[in-house]
């Protein structure tokens, strides 16, 4: 009697698994969508949806239209290693961009791992990859990057010789305000204070009002919006004229607004995509975001779509029918050239190239101050 | 308790009623198990996954349910114990400084662990009552949060402690969703035994009393603050080992997963079952980790109708899902163990 | 070092007068029905964006000597609509559960403070909305501290408003059902007080003083968001504890101690303790601070010493 029972649920579940490679080739992302960091996560989706689109509409991928399956994981661990597992059951699932928090990733790509799933990941802390799993992939810059360009400006560029330092007790925040720290000092610059804060505050005057008695040259703050523009505009009204730097988080205009454009001015934000106006791709995009949502493209946005992008490419060889592992492949031998920039990776899945770019307010917009490429 | 008594009496009156009782109380455990290994050989992994999240906030329920449910105290910092049973299990077995235990050894530092916490905690809050105690247990719960953002050096602060080891029990390694559900499975029915045995002891008793009427109880020579200090570290460590578990099957923990948040869910999972009821805990803990699940594809609309969903109930059912007569003496008699 | 600690104290005395405020609304509907309104800080929230709205229309239409009078009719109409959803969700969400346990409205707020906080989000915005500065950037400097116009207005007007609703609840009618009901609801209704009535009141001010506090919060740091709510109104309603909650002076008092907590946590614990206790241990100090005030005043620092006997209610839950 078991056994009938087993078979009849195995055949049942071939017939599941049959019906839903009939359906569309869908790609999966998870990312959060309805707590603070939602403004990120779904500006991001919605970059990867521009260029799902774009593919469909250009007849998709080997005749097949692809679909993005949005999930919500509300930066919370557990979560997103329950949406790992809702995606690496369902067959009709080939890749997953996912996930946005640091924190999401690394558990999550255990569950991906089992199942063989192409996983392409937003998160930039150097212990995602630190697995070496073959199925997960970074097409960007991890925090060494980001907050070590930043140190070697502010002691070469600018002559500075103290930094304070402030983070947001956050895995993005510290790390690379760690990086930044360890940089700074290495570079012969002394570290005035390092304080950490807490990623929902508003009120930084308490903490100002000491770093303004250390005056140091340059204050680095490692965390995301809105808090970035609200440490900042207070910086700036209780007096402090110290260089202010800030990580990619705050590529918004939406720091200009919240700081006010006279406090905002001269501050410099670290970002990977060279400008939106230097290069024909990049223009394209912002253009089509903003017809495509109404507004204008969030900070992770290209990088969204950036990833989508690759998965498109990776998916094209093997056709109407790609298999996870055919695409876990073809994402290995990667050489295409995305939104910002070549994509290719290394053994560990880490962008083989990564570039990174200062851009300074000026006059209320965000104009390019460094260019850098390499590794 | 009448009908207690006339179950019993039933039972007692017809020996062929008795028999088939006896069948039927071996037979249906037996039956239940069966369908639970067939389901979860075939089931789809996910599915497995939520079952397994579900027990451990099973366990985490029948833990606070001791405390609030039983002796009526209103704990709003439970998450710490959690906590608490997480980190043991994440420091004594991963890479953090290269200490790899027994999981099983983990498991019971962790819950004791916890528990010695729960009592520490006890102690000076034991003049507190009402809600004074639900702030001051709201402020230990984010105090053992913020302290696991901020010893870096301990708990590698925001950052998380990555690659915890997978736990072998008789040389079976535990990863898949599957292998955990044997392993929670008997835990939540020893927890559950276990407390059920309590709730009908003389400290169970004690517990209600004190709920019900403090001043009273200690008149009637119950010792409340043994009783209060009892139930504080014994739902401590049952928090502390549903913790234990929860970063072996995450293999991953950080204090984004022990906000308040977690000690309000909780606190929702044995009120909206039904408070000091166990078969409640279970109802709830059910409900609530399967009603956000049913709204992932609502993605961003998921947590606007999933508090939706949460006033609707409770405006429903004020006193929860289960009523209190729906207890496992309930239970155990349907199943004709009576 | 004066001007640092005068800076301090500047600094300390605004965000105090903002949790203040807030602090009112949760004790005044703690005083009466003893529960945690957790939507009151999504109500906060509704505020800051309501009046971001209104806000808009008003600097559209108005300029000049004219925009002092528009700001108060802001100001009165965000106090009304957001007093009137304070009534509405009693009336809903908790008055039907008046009778049962006293964790089901408390579980029920925690309800609509998800529904109100995404409802926002999906709605209104994601993105954090530059709130206008309708003050003037003055600032100025006293004794090496810098003290804005903003600051001075949060704090005067917060103090008003205080001042005012002491006088209402001590002075009118009104008042003195509110105080009636907040002593004893069962003794107040046999005493033939509808006490809906009060019970709508009180929901309509505390409602209404948090949306001040949310123009004020977002006028001083000049964003409107979502989530801006949770976290302050844990903050709030950690004062209120502070000062003794079901105490109006007490949330006050409260507010402002909280203010100084964090800004001593912030500002010069790192110094007095030589740099071994960092910034980030901020909240840490703020919670064991209330911790060791509730064990030794365990019901706050101006509530009223309730003792186990005078315990109105035998069941906690």
């Amino acid at each position: 009697m078991q056994s009938t029972v087993l078979m009849s649920a195995v055949a049942a579940l071939a017939l599941l698994g049959s019906a839903s490679a009939l359906a569309e080739t869908k790609i999966g992302t998870a990312g959060p969508l309805s707590n603070a960091e939602a403004l990120f996560g779904k500006t991001w989706q919605n970059g990867m949806q521009l260029a799902i689109d774009e593919a469909n509409a250009a007849g998709g991928v080997g005749g097949q239209k692809i679909q993005l399956v949005r999930q919500d994981d509300q930066g919370d661990p557990k979560q997103g290693t329950l949406i790992a597992q809702k995606f690496c059951d369902d067959s009709s699932v080939v890749a997953v961009i996912a996930n946005f928090n640091s924190g999401v990733t690394i558990p999550s790509s255990d569950t991906y791992n089992r199942c063989g799933m192409p996983q392409v990941t937003n998160s930039s802390n150097p212990k995602v990859t630190a697995a070496g799993y073959k199925n997960l992939f970074r097409p960007m810059a991890n925090d060494f990057m980001q907050g070590a360009a930043p140190a070697t400006y502010a002691l070469k560029t600018l002559r500075a010789k103290s930094a304070a330092i402030v983070h947001d007790k956050q895995a993005f925040g510290q790390g690379v305000a760690d990086v930044f720290k360890a940089n700074f000092e290495k570079g012969g610059g002394k570290v005035t204070s390092y304080s950490g804060v807490v990623a929902t505050d508003v009120d930084f005057s308490a903490l100002i009002t000491k770093i303004k008695t250390e005056s140091p040259d340059v204050v680095y703050y490692g965390g995301t919006m809105p808090a970035v523009g609200l440490f900042l505009k207070q910086l700036r009204e209780l007096g402090l004229k110290s260089a202010f730097f800030a990580a990619d988080s705050a590529f918004l205009p939406d720091l200009i607004t919240t700081a006010g454009a006279s406090n905002a001015e001269g501050a410099i934000v670290s970002f990977q995509a060279p400008p939106y106006d230097s290069s024909p791709k990049l223009m394209k995009f912002a253009v089509d975001y903003k017809k495509a949502f109404n507004e204008e493209p969030g900070p992770y946005s290209a990088y969204g779509y950036n990833q989508a992008a690759i998965i498109l490419a990776a998916m094209k060889p093997a056709g109407a029918s790609p298999t996870r592992a055919a695409i876990v492949k073809e994402l290995q031998a990667t050489n295409y050239d995305g939104l910002m920039g070549n994509v290719a990776f290394d053994e560990k899945g880490e962008l083989k190239e990564p570039s990174l770019f200062l851009y300074k307010v000026h006059d209320g917009k965000f104009v390019l101050e460094w260019p850098k490429t390499g590794s | 308790m009448t009908s207690d008594r006339s179950a019993l009496n039933g039972a007692a009156a017809s020996p062929a009623l008795d028999r088939l009782g006896r069948a039927r109380a071996i037979a249906l455990p037996l039956v239940a198990l069966a369908a639970a290994v067939i389901a979860v050989l075939n089931a789809p992994t996910y599915y497995v996954r939520v079952v397994d999240m579900v027990l451990i906030y099973v366990l985490l329920g029948t833990g606070l349910n001791m405390v609030v449910g039983y002796a009526g105290l209103l704990d709003l910092g439970f998450v710490a114990f959690y906590a608490i049973g997480a980190y043991s299990y994440a420091i004594l077995a991963s890479g953090q400084f290269d200490i790899h235990l027994h999981f099983a050894l983990v498991l019971v530092i962790g819950g004791a662990l916890a528990g010695l916490a729960g009592v520490l905690l006890g102690i000076p809050v034991l003049r507190l009552r009402g809600d004074y105690l639900a702030i001051v247990t709201l402020g230990f719960g984010e105090i053992v949060r913020l302290l696991l953002n901020n010893l870096d050096w301990l708990t590698n602060g925001p950052q998380g402690i990555s690659r915890i080891d997978e736990p072998r029990i008789l040389g079976f390694a535990l990863a898949e969703p599957q292998d955990f559900f044997w392993l929670l499975l008997p835990l939540v029915a020893i927890a559950f035994t276990l407390v059920w045995r309590l709730e009908c002891s003389i400290l169970g008793l004690g517990w209600a009393a004190i709920r019900e009427d403090q001043d009273a109880a200690r008149g009637i020579g119950i010792n409340t603050t043994f009783a209060k200090l009892l139930a504080f570290g014994l739902s401590a460590t049952l928090g502390g080992v549903a913790g234990v578990v929860f970063a072996a099957f995450q293999r991953f923990v950080d204090p984004v997963s022990f906000s308040f948040w977690e000690s309000l869910t909780v606190v929702l999972i044995i009120v909206i079952g039904g408070l000091g009821n166990l078969v409640g805990v279970a109802v709830g803990a059910a409900a609530l980790i399967v009603l956000p699940e049913l709204l992932r594809d609502y993605a961003e609309y998921r947590m606007l109708l999933y508090g939706a969903g949460l006033v609707a109930v409770i405006l429903m059912r004020p006193r929860g899902l289960i009523d209190r007569r729906y207890n496992p003496a309930w239970v155990m008699r349907l199943l004709g163990w009576r | 070092m004066a001007g640092f600690l005068l800076q301090q104290l500047v600094n300390a005395l605004t965000i105090g007068a903002i949790y203040a405020l807030i602090a009112l609304g949760y004790t005044m509907v703690y005083g009466v029905l003893r529960l945690i309104n957790f939507a009151h800080s999504e109500l906060f929230m509704l505020g800051a964006h309501i009046s971001y709205f209104l806000l808009a229309v008003a600097a559209a239409n108005a300029g000049g000597a004219a925009l002092t009078l528009v700001l108060l009719l802001v100001f009165a109409a965000t106090f009304v609509v957001v007093g009137l959803i304070g009534v509405g969700i009693e009336a809903a969400a908790y008055r039907p559960l008046r009778g049962a346990s006293r964790l089901a409205p408390m579980l029920s707020a925690l309800g609509v403070s998800i529904v109100l906080q995404n409802a926002v989000m999906l709605f209104v915005s994601r993105r954090p909305l530059p709130f206008p500065a309708f003050l003037p950037q003055l600032s100025f400097e006293l004794g090496g501290a810098i003290v804005t116009a903003k600051q001075l207005f949060i704090v005067g007007f917060s103090a008003l408003l205080m001042v005012g609703l002491t006088r209402f609840v001590n002075a009118t009618s009104f008042g003195v059902r509110i105080r009636a009901v907040s002593e004893n609801l069962q003794t107040a209704q046999l005493l033939g007080i509808n006490i809906n009535v009060p019970i709508s009141l009180i929901f309509f001010i505390g409602a209404g003083l948090g949306a001040v506090a949310g123009i004020f919060y977002s006028s001083y740091y000049g964003i409107a968001v979502f989530s801006m709510g949770f976290i302050v109104g844990l903050k709030a309603f950690t004062a209120a504890i502070l000062g003794g909650i079901g105490s109006i002076p007490g949330a006050m008092l409260g507010g402002f101690a909280l203010g100084l907590l964090e800004t001593f946590g912030t500002g010069l614990l790192p110094i007095v303790s030589a740099g071994s206790i960092g910034t980030e241990y901020r909240d840490i100090f703020s919670f064991s601070v209330l911790v060791v005030v509730l064990l030794f005043r365990p019901s706050g620092l101006l509530g009223e010493t309730v003792t186990e006997e005078g315990m109105v209610y035998k069941r906690d839950f």
